[in-house]
């Protein structure tokens, strides 16, 4: 793992064509013989990567059945079963009541399992349909001839072939190449395409000219090669393998949930052991108080929490899909509300990953083009004369054109068959100028001299539009320094002008301002061929130039960059607002990035680089107290130096980072970084080059439109409309979700005191069960599911996007104040509201507290079918235990009316309710459905035998109204304690 | 949390610690930085210097988070610095308990207010709600699983003749006596008085069965005596004629006999005025003799009794014993 985590160690690059045939055993005109090539197949097996080794969807569903939170309630369970075989073991005739909570444990987790699998199932379905499974074709040369073979059978030592349009199927070294460029985008993340050719120009095979990268593709030209890495061993294989390799982390919530099991454990074993050691004391058997401790331990357990932060999370997911963030792993709907650090790849994901005209130069004024995705950005002014001419020049000496059929569709969304930065120019004239065709028809080109790197320019010649006018019109186009070199006079306000050294150091200027811009500047000229030399009809020769290539007239400056996304800036300024540290990570070159950075707001306006305070006060760098430096930039070479101290000191004293030419290694060294300072990080990418620090993130973004399989593969999380400003969505509904789900809890959490106190009494003081384990059934998957479930709706009590994301060691999902408030104050009001029902009904039917004390025993003897009341009235068993369960249902009935207020409280944690609005539709419903599911339970004919329910009188529904109106008056109290007394002692003992 | 800045933290244990160290590592990476930009010719050195640092560092950290480890338990229990017990300061912990002991005092005063106010809205002679002992009960005496005893062993059923005894005690003649004669076959409603009279029932009355005469209530001969008595219900008023009736559960039939004759329960001693106002109310009861002969012996009897001749319920599905009770009996030699 860490040998993968090094740089590629591919060094063909440095050896000459010969070398490397030796190496390979293969010819350079012949190719591997057909033997060889068996031969190397058999030995480093089929150029195919291994795909990740899947998990087994039996291991899957185990993981739903064990994970987290079900380890809980199948302890609850065993435990349940133990008891009851204690039970079945000691007495002849055991009450059934532990199998019952132990099937409906079981039931419980199975369910919930098969739920969740499916719901991650439904996701992973939605991932398959992104897979692309055409199969590659590879042009190889063996034997001297030119075969087409399956890109899986291709071997070290191949002689292939590639051109435009095709996938490169292995790492190669060039060994010639016509004009050929690749798209190294999905590995590097630079956007623009490669030149390839056959010299080593960098020591960094990443870098080099005479190496293209396995699954990049070929842009346009065509080149020779020999394959040197297949499948796992090429370089795409190796960020692949990584990727798989790494071992992620828990999820945050997970961590919550544990956190959470710890504590309820902890006041289950509590409880149990206290009351196993006081029933001792009492004087009851030891089998007797284990079946007690048990019983203790596993009322604790709240068997529908589960359920319910489940399908909290799942509505969660399902908002987020609904607003482009696809959640692979449910768990992951949290994470990113608690990220802290978001590192973002730059393209694709902060820009619109297509070259865009940004600015142009002319009439000695630079003039901003539009940029925007929907071209709602300000123009410029395109009356001048100049800009007709800037224009004719683009679309003329321009060989992209658009694909056919595509006249629906706006011009910006189009395909275009050329190059990035002709394709940027023909859409900027297309959009300003109208048809480039139409302008292309009336001036019919003649010759053309295409884009070389040692001429550096690309010209073209047209007849002219005016059929009058027998001149021809030689337009060129090409690096700036270049063109003007051939240049004797500009074009200014439509007027030919010399070119003295003023307007020499205006275009200096402008040139410098655009490419500081990280801007890619393209210069532009014209001239008007005089006829008496260049008569209709003459013979342009382009391979031996026989016209004036100089003494041009220069036109004027476009610059292009992949501008970025709309909605970007303001996606990173939220994510500043709200605390997360916004890191750009990318392949790309310094200046370009740096320039993006500053436009997206990564590096806010005012925040100096150690560089530009250095070049500010003009002194070198390394006089500038790094300090002082906000932001920074830095380069991946330089990080490959860094210690990791110094990499930490970096990450915690900068606020605005941006790397630049990072390799995938690199990108998962920052990551870890972060990691390490404690932050919780989110990484977006698209690339293959993203995928390893995608998988080692906290929570991994993919793209889902531009994204590669790899990179979605090792995600959790896809942006399905690429944007970066779904992110924030996702923030925003992570943030919101873990309130709702603290509320949820807290608001389960509560019914359990009102539902472990009757059993304490029964064992301590020996009167008849309050509840019974059934109606606690009830109470925790019938009633409150609801309601618990209906404040994962509930909206934000402030602007969660204002504050700082919660700190992992301290804000805690569950903490001993939820517990306090939960237990120790709402609980214990609900119980005695519980409690006093039913001494109501038992008062009511001649039972008085005072001979309740004690009469357990007679009152569970089957025998005794003559228990005497308070009135001298004689009960038979029956008799009485149909008032005990009517006592069950009326406590049962309490806790649902105690838990109207309850949730009612629980909406809110710092506001008044009545700040909050009763907006929330789905509680309000839970409220009404509960109430009717009780008077359901209570009245329905059958439920006597079916549940032992029994028919409540009217009255017993207001036993608990009081304590209802307790709970709320005294939680808005302590509401309007903590808003009052902000810090003060109210908050930090019971602020959850 | 957005706490006040004036307003000391109170609990500043732990997090100081991790801040000085934090400094110190600032504080030792700084130079290092500076000299690494300063020049490539002193690289060697540094190196060295960087790798002996790392290594100490690394030690003192590993050393450090022992420590830190085995403190952060003790504090726990007991920090010295901050004098702070299981995580809070006396003053902390008496606060919150003393807002416990605040609160929890406050919600027993009112659940007793509640109580109270429930208390005093019932009447202290009749349950608010009889719906539930609509019915009477039956139940047989002496109270065992199955009365089981060797007739010739006097110890083996003195727990059975015991408990007659003990629970005829109220019907002694003695007592009895002082009772009032009540009219036969007629309820002896007393709604308006506010001392309730009671009606006579003589022990006597049992003849054979009321362990005057034969103190083994037949136990001695295998002819064992069982009482059948009906639960006391309040205002309980019983239509028709109510009898006890039991039969055996066996092809042949048993011969029994009742005392009173027939095994009726009288309507005089309906209805029944509560504990508080009835006082010495004594609920009707009905004997049975099993005049079981040898053949029946050591064969268990199956008994049911009802209560017959009247509007009382004897068949519910749920409980058996409801107007009906179902005992079992076996006699040894």
């Amino acid at each position: 793992m860490d040998d993968l985590k090094k740089e590629v160690p591919i060094t063909e690059h440095k050896m000459s064509v010969e070398e490397v045939c030796r190496k390979y055993q293969t010819d350079i005109v012949q190719g591997l013989t057909n033997a060889k090539a068996a031969e190397f197949l058999l030995r480093d097996g089929p150029n195919a990567l291994t795909p990740p080794p899947t998990t087994p969807e039996w291991v899957k569903f185990c993981r739903q059945l064990f994970g987290g939170f079900s380890i809980l309630l199948w302890i609850g369970a065993i435990l349940c079963f133990l008891a009851y075989a204690i039970q079945a073991a000691t007495e002849d005739d055991p009450a059934g009541d532990n199998l019952y909570l132990g099937i409906v444990l079981t039931a419980v987790v199975i369910i919930t399992g098969c739920f969740s699998y499916f719901q991650e199932a439904k996701s992973s379905k939605i991932m398959e349909s992104f897979k692309n499974m055409v199969p590659q074709q590879a042009l190889v040369i063996r034997e001297g001839e030119k075969v087409q073979i399956n890109a899986e059978e291709v071997v070290a030592g191949d002689l292939i072939e590639v051109k435009g349009g095709d996938r490169i199927p292995a790492d190669i070294r060039v060994v010639s190449a016509h004009g050929c460029k690749v798209d190294n985008s999905s590995l590097t993340g630079e956007s623009e395409p490669q030149s390839r050719s056959p010299d080593c120009t960098h020591d960094n095979p990443l870098e080099t000219r005479n190496v293209a990268f396995f699954s990049t593709n070929c842009v346009e030209g065509t080149a020779r090669g020999i394959v040197i890495c297949t499948g796992d061993r090429t370089v795409m294989g190796r960020i692949a393998t990584l990727t798989s390799g790494l071992e992620t982390g828990k999820t945050p919530i997970a961590k919550e949930i544990e956190h959470f099991i710890h504590i309820i454990t902890g006041v289950a074993v509590f409880l149990g052991v206290t009351f196993f050691i006081l029933a001792i004391i009492l004087g009851y058997s030891w089998l007797e108080a284990v079946i007690f401790l048990i019983g203790i331990i596993v009322a604790n357990v709240p068997e529908g929490l589960l359920a319910t932060v489940t399908v909290c999370l799942t509505l969660t997911a399902k908002r987020m899909a609904k607003k482009n963030c696809l959640v692979k792993n449910l768990e992951a709907v949290e994470t990113l509300g608690s990220t802290s650090t978001i590192c973002s790849d730059k393209t694709g994901t902060l820009t619109q990953n297509r070259m865009t005209v940004a600015h142009m130069w002319f009439d000695n004024q630079i003039h901003e083009a539009d940029t925007t995705e929907d071209q709602s950005g300000a123009s410029f002014d395109k009356s001048s004369v100049t800009w007709l001419s800037l224009a004719r020049v683009a679309a003329l000496c321009n060989r992209a054109q658009f694909k056919a059929g595509q006249d629906s569709l706006p011009i910006l969304k189009r395909d275009v068959a050329g190059d990035a930065s002709e394709s940027a120019l023909l859409k900027c004239i297309e959009l300003s100028c109208g048809s480039v065709r139409v302008m292309r028809d009336k001036n019919k080109k003649v010759a053309e001299i295409p884009f070389n790197s040692t001429n550096k320019y690309q010209l073209s010649v047209h007849e002219t539009e005016d059929p009058n006018d027998n001149r021809y019109l030689l337009v060129m186009k090409g690096a700036p320094e270049r063109i003007l070199d051939r240049c004797s006079t500009i074009l200014l306000q439509g007027k030919e002008q010399p070119m003295d050294e003023e307007m020499k150091e205006a275009f200096q200027n402008a040139y410098m301002e655009l490419g500081g811009l990280g801007e890619r500047v393209l210069g532009f000229c014209h001239v008007l061929l005089p006829e008496d030399q260049y008569p209709k009809g003459f013979a342009f020769d382009t391979d031996d130039v026989n016209f004036q290539t100089d003494n041009l007239c220069f036109v004027g400056l476009m610059s292009m960059i992949d501008p970025p996304r709309a909605a970007v800036p303001d996606a990173v300024g939220k994510c500043r607002s709200a605390g997360i540290k916004v890191i750009m990570v990318t392949g790309d070159h310094p200046i370009t990035a740096k320039a993006i950075a500053k436009g997206v707001g990564i590096i806010s306006e005012g925040n100096e680089t150690v560089e530009d305070i250095a070049a500010r006060l003009n002194i070198p760098v390394s006089q500038v107290n790094p300090r002082d430096a906000k932001a920074c930039v830095i380069h991946g070479t330089d990080l490959k130096d860094l210690s990791q101290e110094q990499m930490d000191d970096i990450l915690r004293n900068h606020t605005e980072i941006v790397f630049a030419r990072t390799s995938p290694q690199q990108k998962l060294i920052i990551v870890e970084g972060c990691q390490r300072l404690g932050a919780i990080v989110a990484v977006t990418g698209d690339g293959v080059n993203d995928s390893p620090a995608l998988k080692k993130a906290d929570i991994g973004v993919a793209m889902g439109i531009s994204g590669s399989d790899v990179s979605k593969q090792a995600a959790d999380m896809i942006l399905l409309d690429d944007n970066f400003a779904s992110i924030v969505t996702g923030v925003e509904e992570g943030r919101l979700i873990f309130d709702n789900l603290k509320k949820s809890i807290a608001y389960t959490l509560t019914s359990n005191i009102p539902e472990i106190t009757p059993f304490l009494l029964f064992i301590m003081v020996n009167i008849p069960l309050p509840l019974g384990t059934i109606t606690i059934l009830c109470i925790d998957l019938g009633t409150d599911m609801v309601p618990a479930i209906s404040l994962a709706y509930e909206a934000a009590e402030s602007d969660i996007m204002k504050r700082q994301p919660r700190n992992p060691f301290r804000d805690k999902l569950v903490n001993e104040r939820l517990i306090s408030i939960a237990y120790g104050q709402i609980g214990m009001i609900q119980a005695l509201g519980g409690f006093f029902s039913y001494f109501v009904i038992l008062a009511e039917n001649g039972f008085l507290p005072s001979v309740l004390v004690g009469i357990r025993l007679d009152w569970d003897d089957r025998s005794v079918n003559d228990l005497e009341d308070s009135y001298g009235q004689q009960w038979t068993y029956e008799q009485r235990k149909i008032v005990e369960f009517t006592c069950h249902t009326a406590f049962f009935v309490s806790i649902v009316v105690v838990q109207w207020a309850d949730v009612i409280i629980c909406k809110t944690r710092r506001n008044s309710v009545f700040q909050q609005g009763m907006k929330n539709k789905i509680l309000i419903f839970g409220l009404f459905e509960e109430t009717a599911l009780a008077a359901f339970l209570s009245y329905c004919p059958g439920m006597d035998v079916a549940l032992r329910m029994y028919p409540l009188k009217p009255t017993w529904w207001f036993c608990a109204f009081p304590y209802s109106f307790l709970i709320f008056v005294y939680d808005e109290i302590r509401k309007l304690l903590i808003r009052r007394n902000p810090g003060g002692w109210v908050e930090k003992e019971t602020y959850y | 949390m957005s706490s006040s800045p004036q307003q000391p933290n109170p609990e500043p244990g732990p997090e100081p610690i991790p801040e000085e160290t934090k400094e110190e590592a600032k504080e030792e990476v700084k130079p290092e930085m500076k000299e690494g930009k300063n020049g490539e010719t002193e690289e060697e050195k540094k190196e060295e210097e960087k790798e002996e640092t790392k290594v100490e560092k690394e030690e003192d950290k590993k050393e450090e988070s022992k420590k830190e480890k085995k403190d952060s338990w003790k504090d726990f229990i007991y920090n010295p610095r901050t004098g702070e017990f299981m995580g809070r300061t006396a003053s902390s912990w008496g606060l919150i308990l003393l807002f416990y002991l605040v609160f929890y005092g406050f919600l027993t005063a009112m659940f007793c207010l509640t109580m109270w106010v429930m208390l005093q809205t019932l009447d202290e002679n009749v349950p608010r709600r009889q719906d539930r002992v609509a019915n009477p009960g039956l139940v047989v005496r002496p109270h065992a699983a199955e009365i089981s005893f060797n007739r010739s062993d006097l110890t083996n059923y003195n727990e059975y003749t015991r408990q007659l005894h003990e629970l005829l005690q109220r019907y002694n003649d003695s007592i009895q006596e002082q009772n009032d004669l009540c009219m036969v076959g007629e309820y002896t409603e007393q709604d308006e008085e506010p001392i309730k009279k009671v009606c006579q029932f003589k022990r006597s009355m049992l003849r054979e069965c009321s362990g005057l005469s034969d103190t083994s209530f037949g136990f001695a001969e295998g002819k064992p005596c069982i009482i059948i008595k009906m639960n006391r219900v309040i205002g309980l008023k019983p239509r028709g004629d109510p009898y006890i009736n039991c039969t055996v559960k066996r092809d042949s039939p048993l011969q029994m006999q009742y005392f009173p004759p027939e095994g009726r329960l009288d309507k005089m001693f309906f209805p029944y005025y509560g504990k508080k106002t009835h006082p010495d109310y004594v609920q009707p009861v009905v004997a049975v003799q099993l005049l079981l002969t040898k053949e029946d012996y050591n064969i268990e009897q199956t008994i049911e009794c009802k209560v017959e001749g009247s509007d009382l319920r004897n068949n519910d599905d749920r409980d058996k014993f409801l107007g009906r009770v179902i005992f079992r009996v076996k006699v040894s030699e």
